[in-house]
């Protein structure tokens, strides 16, 4: 086992190198950051002189290594418009970003699971139908549409949400956190939402093809002829056969919304990652997207290494190759 | 036996489940009525779609949606079944009626523990701690002959092989000393030595518990073995009834005649089983690539020297570069065939027989050229049978196979027509104009409307598909012909059809045959010459008739006494 992690270790290195190095030529070729920098009118010394400052009067090749040098002593840069080290501006953003996205994804497993399974141990009852239907919407939604329907209803018809912003936070080892107040909760709970609707049709679907294929199975016979109840068939036998498929998919998904959780973030102007890259994008603030799709990056691969190791937890078939 | 003088245990009487469908209700079982004294065994026999299972299916009460039990009337110990509510019936599942089934592979779930499998099975009637469940979980597996079951327990199902398994299924059955099991093909799965074993210690754990059990089977050997008595089933209702001897050896309906009669064990080696030809088989095209070529019947044709075969462990970038420039050996994992030497004659049909993972499957693809082999050499009259080079290929038409899946190994998109066709028009032995009727003539040939090239495969029955198989294998013109357990997913009078087609085909063709076969029976009765397999070597080869009566290797021994035998009429 601990071969394995080194190995997938070390090749998240690889991937790493192969990002950077993509990010840095592409973002090179976005455009100058200098037109933004400084105002047009600034004389040709003011302008050479903040060009050597960032030392963007050098080939690329030299850029990239003297970047790259930076990075392994920790060093990120600076960004060009907070004018602050990126670490600290992109680590300022992320639990904002890590806390809304856990409570969608767990909120769309914990809840869509249950009601998929419900949906395929009984396909053909009025009930099961109406899920389906409910995960069609949800699938076919437009995100920013469906946010939008959530602050005209909760924030502005009937005014018991807050439409937007983070609310009150609790620091908790030195970083901020909503979900520990009562007002960061209730401000996190229609963005939380409208993040999990995708992922929640999404898990809906999975579950129940999952347990519409099992429950016709061997082995759910075997155990209803050992007069196990049906209770039991699906918590112990059912979720755990459907539950590989449903956490490759959960892992997929948290690596994407917390990457991307852009439009919801922007909806209800939540301050987290996305707005920050949308934001350096516009302002073509360099040093912050390279680190940030690095990290982006790693964290998919973060996640990806999570999710296999769990799988040799979930199915003891996938542990003896790996030993 | 002692069926007359207690009260049965079990009373099935006009007993109906049917399945709506498309066209109408499906009668799957259509007024079965029988009864089962404790302690009794009721073999339950009949052909695929005879509705054997869906019987101990519906006395269980895990019929499955939509079909269901429209009369009758299933009683245990005097209580109806029918019509009780599901957790009264849960109650009795597992705990006075339990359940075996055929495939070891599906029943268990592969995610979870022996041990957790039992406590769960457990706990559906009792309230248990977790130790004492764990305790009583290691002495079932010991009653079921499970060595080391304080370690076994822990086991998950793919640590055990399918032997075991099926051990485990019937621990989980036994587990609270139900009055009734309802054993459905439950050796099936597996190899004949493990099946002998198994019935000997079912027939020991009924005798000592006094258990009733219900055997469903297609196979009369096993369940005369078992059986105190046998039911016939046909179109689901049963033909005939009564004790194992009597139906077996002075069968009174036609159809348990038929059944006996399509059996190869009970017909002279080499001739045409009874009841296997319905149809008027019409003669095969004639050959175009002309057959003087050809050396003598008898003389040494297809030559397999040395061949071995070793799947390796797939390397890493790094352990695949040491490979390559001879640091580094690859892993062995399995050693499927090792070095084995065999000779087929011009005309012959030779046996290869052994139990999964035998090698003998692997054997034969390589004698067809499918599979490469690691070393040894394939030559068919003199010529190699693949290429050489870093990507070998099969250079002959000559040499052709059947497979054991006619659903797998037919594609389901194309039409039988232009499977049978594709091979030939590919190696030009027919032009485009000339292939509808070239197809047509290999259709009449093996027994086939010719009709019927322009459907698909799912169209027709398992037999047909087969036929369908032997057409497209036939229509290459091969002289030789591997045949991979071709009757071994076919119901005994589909098997029966199929070995007589073998058998014709053979002597109009002139055909040299590799019969791989688990089964005994139909390697007796078709090969001339027999080689057993065991762990990739050949143990034992020789004359059919030598090896039947004579076995020289201890393996040999062992597996020919494990062959179930029906008792013959004195």
């Amino acid at each position: 086992m601990l071969g394995f992690i080194l190995q997938r270790l070390w090749q998240a290195a690889v991937v790493v190198l192969a990002m950077s190095a993509l990010v840095f030529c592409g973002v090179y070729a976005v455009g100058n950051p200098i037109d933004v920098l400084i105002s047009p009118d600034a004389t040709q010394d003011i302008r050479a002189a903040v060009i050597a400052q960032y030392g963007l009067d050098l080939p690329l090749w030299q850029q990239y290594f003297g970047f790259l040098g930076r990075v392994l002593e920790g060093d990120f840069g600076r960004s060009f418009v907070y004018n602050m080290p990126v670490s600290e501006l992109i680590l300022s953003r992320l639990p904002a970003t890590l806390e809304l996205t856990l409570a969608a994804v767990l909120f769309a497993s914990l809840v869509g699971i249950p009601i998929g399974m419900y949906a395929g141990y009984r396909p053909h009852s009025q009930v099961s139908r109406a899920i389906m239907a409910l995960s069609i919407l949800g699938f076919s939604v437009p995100t920013f549409w469906f946010g939008l329907m959530l602050i005209m209803l909760f924030a502005v018809q009937c005014g018991c949400m807050p439409a937007g912003g983070r609310g009150d936070t609790v620091s908790l080892f030195g970083v901020d956190f909503s979900f520990l107040t009562a007002d960061g909760l209730s401000h996190m709970i229609l963005p939380a939402l409208n993040l999990a609707l995708f992922k929640f049709s999404l898990m809906i679907r999975l579950a129940r093809a999952g347990t519409r294929e099992l429950m016709l199975s061997d082995t759910v016979k075997f155990a209803r002829a050992a007069g196990i109840s049906e209770f039991t068939i699906l918590s112990r036998h059912v979720l755990r056969l459907i539950s590989i498929p449903l956490v490759t998919v959960f892992g997929l998904e948290l690596g994407s919304t917390l990457a991307f959780a852009v439009v919801t973030e922007t909806i209800f102007s939540w301050p987290g990652l996305g707005k920050l890259i949308i934001d350096s994008i516009t302002s073509l603030d360099r040093p912050v997207m390279v680190a940030y799709l690095m990290l982006v990056a790693m964290l998919f691969i973060v996640i990806n290494l999570v999710v296999d190791l769990t799988y040799a937890l979930l199915d003891p078939r996938l542990r003896k190759g790996r030993a | 036996m002692t069926a007359e003088t207690t009260a049965p245990l079990l009373e099935v009487s006009n007993l109906r489940t049917w399945f709506p469908s498309g066209k109408g209700e499906v009668k799957a079982v259509d007024g079965v009525s029988f009864s089962l004294a404790p302690g009794e065994v009721l073999g339950l026999v009949g052909e695929s779609g005879s509705g054997k299972s869906i019987t101990g299916f519906s006395i269980i009460g895990l019929i499955d949606e939509p079909g269901r039990i429209v009369e009758g009337s299933i009683r245990l110990e005097g209580r109806e079944l029918i019509g009780l509510a599901p957790h009264e019936l849960r109650a009795i599942r597992g705990k006075t009626i339990s359940m075996v089934f055929q495939d070891p592979m599906m029943t268990l779930n592969p995610v979870l523990s022996i041990g957790t499998q039992i406590k769960l099975a457990l706990e559906a009637h009792e309230r248990i701690s977790a130790a004492e469940a764990r305790e009583r979980a290691i002495k079932a597996l010991a009653q079921v002959r499970i060595t080391e079951p304080e370690r076994k327990i822990d086991f998950f199902p793919h640590q055990f092989s399918g032997g075991m398994r099926q051990r485990v299924a019937i621990a989980i059955a036994l587990l609270h000393r139900p009055k009734l099991i309802i054993c459905d093909e439950p050796t099936t799965a597996l190899d004949v030595s493990i099946q002998a074993e198994i019935l000997a210690e079912m027939k020991e754990l009924v005798a000592e518990l006094g258990t009733a059990l219900i055997w469903i089977s297609h196979d009369l050997a096993t369940v005369s073995s078992i059986a105190d008595r046998v039911a016939v089933m046909r179109f689901g209702k049963i033909v005939e009834i009564g004790p194992a001897l009597g139906v077996l050896t002075r069968p009174q309906h036609d159809y348990t005649k038929a059944l006996l009669d399509a059996l190869p064990s009970r017909a002279k080696p080499g001739e045409l089983l009874l009841r296997g030809s319905g149809i008027a088989d019409a003669a095969p095209p004639h050959r175009k690539n002309a057959t003087s070529d050809l050396p003598p019947l008898g003389s040494p044709y297809l030559v397999i020297d040395a061949a071995v075969k070793r799947f390796e462990k797939p390397a890493g970038l790094f352990r695949n570069l040491a490979i390559r420039s001879g640091i580094a050996q690859p892993q062995t994992v399995v050693r499927a065939v090792d070095g084995v030497s065999i000779t087929l004659k011009r005309g012959e049909v030779l046996g290869l027989v052994g139990e999964s993972g035998s090698g003998k499957s692997t054997l034969g693809r390589m004698a067809a050229g499918i599979t490469v082999p690691t070393s040894g050499t394939v030559h068919l009259a003199g010529k190699p049978v693949m290429s050489n080079g870093r990507n070998p290929r099969k250079v002959t038409t000559r040499i052709q196979t059947i497979f054991q899946d006619p659903f797998a190994s037919l594609n389901s998109r194309m039409r039988v027509g232009d499977i049978v066709a594709e091979g030939p028009l590919a190696h030009k032995l027919v032009s485009r104009a000339e292939a509808p009727a070239y197809v047509g003539q290999w259709l009449s040939a093996v027994g086939l409307d010719p009709s019927f090239a322009n459907r698909f495969p799912h169209q027709f029955s398992g037999g047909q598909r087969q036929r369908i198989a032997i057409a497209r294998a036939l229509a290459m013109q091969p002289d030789v012909v591997v045949c991979d357990e071709p009757v071994a997913s076919l119901d005994v009078s589909i098997q029966a059809q199929i070995i007589n087609l073998l058998i014709r085909l053979r002597s109009e063709l002139d055909l040299s045959l590799i019969f791989i076969s688990h089964d005994l029976s139909v390697v007796r009765h078709l090969c001339d010459r027999v080689a057993i397999m065991y762990r990739g070597r050949i143990v034992e080869e020789g004359g059919a008739a030598t090896i039947y009566d004579n076995p020289q290797h201890d393996y040999t021994k062992r597996l020919l006494a494990a062959v179930p035998v029906l008792p013959t009429a004195a």
